[in-house]
């Protein structure tokens, strides 16, 4: 359906063709889609306000949608969960109950652990932990996807959460805040090979980096100082020299050592998020 | 007549789209499969749209598709946006001789376009914003993509009668 040519009489032998306006229109939108987009990649590593409105848009309206629309294959999801559960129930059971009482014995080892622990600390004059704690937010989804490992969450800069804040669990470092908006902010998880952390393990001080595997589960070395490998079972926490996580965040548990890495089994488990507080160092 | 039939298919096909791309963006831990499967099909059903029922609004939906899939994956406007619209405008300068082809050929140029599609995303996100690119994800996209295909392409030509 195209429009008629737009002419301009001039003398009666002049008549010069200047476009058709439906084909003119459509170029139009095609070059200018194309532009916008490029101008959108070109500006989008900046802080932009249209940038940041686009991200906020994406966060706090898509993602309900989506979820919205997702929701049968999330109650299935849940449903084959409670079946797995519910079918696992009885051993369990067996297995909690003996953990309460393994649970208890170190209990009344931990309560004479803190009396001493509180005694040395006034003895030296220690000073108590160094970590803020910014908010607890609850998780809106996660998108756990080839590219990257993250999880939304539902607090943004409107309660003071800034880029590069900790996020931890009761079981140690869940990750790192990417990005905020104003109720919205999302976290890269340790598990995702583009994070890298430095750490150092408990008995030994070795320093090394760690970054996700790419299967979710382990952490791997992609630096160790003065390649001295860790043993087995080795505790890792934050060392806090690059200055972006706090110092002595638990981390994980040397799983496997090989010739020029190890791996280490992270303590929080990323399959089970619900909660997480942001943190700052003092 | 032809026009509602047209519009019909489309719109069909655009709510397959927006279904898949709403299940491909949030994970589910027990079935990690399924976002995979969703995010090939969101693929397979974009480039059918646009080898079957092409239209100017494609623009539009592959802009918006293309930032959002960036932003909730990716964190970063690039990879995705950019892959559409440069099928969209490949498209366009090749039309003229897939209109030769036979379906078989169509259909064996549709799968590599996938696959190409799968690929240079992982290549931009590599290479503009510095994520690690992860053969054996792409491998596991591969086998689904050759489990799903001929279901889907089986679907749509029901679809579209």
């Amino acid at each position: 359906m195209y429009l008629p040519l737009i002419k301009i009489k001039m003398a009666p032998k002049f008549q010069i063709k200047v476009f058709q306006i439906s084909s003119f229109l459509k170029n139009f939108t095609i070059i200018s889609i194309v532009s916008l987009s490029f101008l959108l990649i070109f500006f989008s590593k900046s802080d932009l306000y249209i940038l940041n409105g686009i991200k906020n848009i994406s966060t706090s309206v898509i993602i309900p949608i989506t979820r919205f629309i997702s929701a049968p294959v999330n109650v299935f999801s849940n449903f084959v969960d409670e079946y797995k559960q519910f079918r696992s129930l009885k051993f369990e059971n067996k297995i909690l109950q003996e953990e309460i009482i393994r649970l208890k014995k170190w209990q009344t080892l931990a309560i004479q652990n803190s009396r001493e622990n509180k005694v040395l600390k006034k003895l030296l004059n220690a000073t108590d932990n160094n970590l803020t704690l910014v908010k607890t937010a609850s998780l809106i989804n996660r998108n756990d996807t080839i590219y990257t490992k993250l999880i939304n969450l539902n607090a943004g800069y409107e309660d003071k959460i800034k880029k590069n804040m900790s996020a931890i669990n009761e079981r140690g470092l869940v990750g790192k805040v990417i990005d905020t908006t104003s109720n919205n902010s999302r976290v890269i998880l340790l598990t995702d090979p583009n994070l890298a952390i430095s750490v150092k393990t408990i008995s030994d001080g070795i320093f090394s980096m760690l970054t996700g595997n790419g299967d979710g589960k382990y952490l791997v070395s992609s630096f160790v100082k003065e390649n001295k490998m860790p043993r087995l079972g080795d505790i890792v926490v934050t060392s806090g020299t690059a200055q972006i996580f706090p110092v002595d965040l638990l981390v994980g548990k040397v799983a496997k050592v090989e010739k020029n890495r190890f791996f280490v089994l992270p303590f929080v488990d990323f399959t089970n998020i619900d909660y997480v507080q942001i943190v700052n160092s003092n | 007549m032809e026009f509602t039939k047209f519009l019909n298919s489309s719109f069909k096909l655009n709510i397959i789209l927006i279904i898949s791309f709403s299940i491909s963006v949030n994970s589910f831990i027990l079935f990690p499969n399924i976002n995979n499967a969703f995010y090939i099909l969101f693929h397979l059903t974009l480039i059918y749209l646009i080898f079957y029922h092409y239209h100017y609004y494609l623009y539009v939906v592959a802009l918006i598709y293309g930032i959002l899939f960036d932003i909730l994956l990716l964190n970063n406007i690039g990879a995705h946006l950019i892959t559409f619209l440069s099928l969209l405008i490949l498209f366009i300068l090749l039309r003229k001789y897939l209109i030769r082809l036979s379906s078989y050929q169509i259909i064996f140029i549709y799968f590599i376009t996938l696959i190409i599609l799968l690929l240079i995303e992982q290549f931009l996100a590599n290479v503009l914003h510095n994520y690690k690119i992860n053969m054996s994800s792409f491998f596991n996209f591969l086998l689904i993509s050759l489990i799903i295909f001929i279901p889907t392409v089986f679907l749509f030509t029901k679809l579209d009668k």
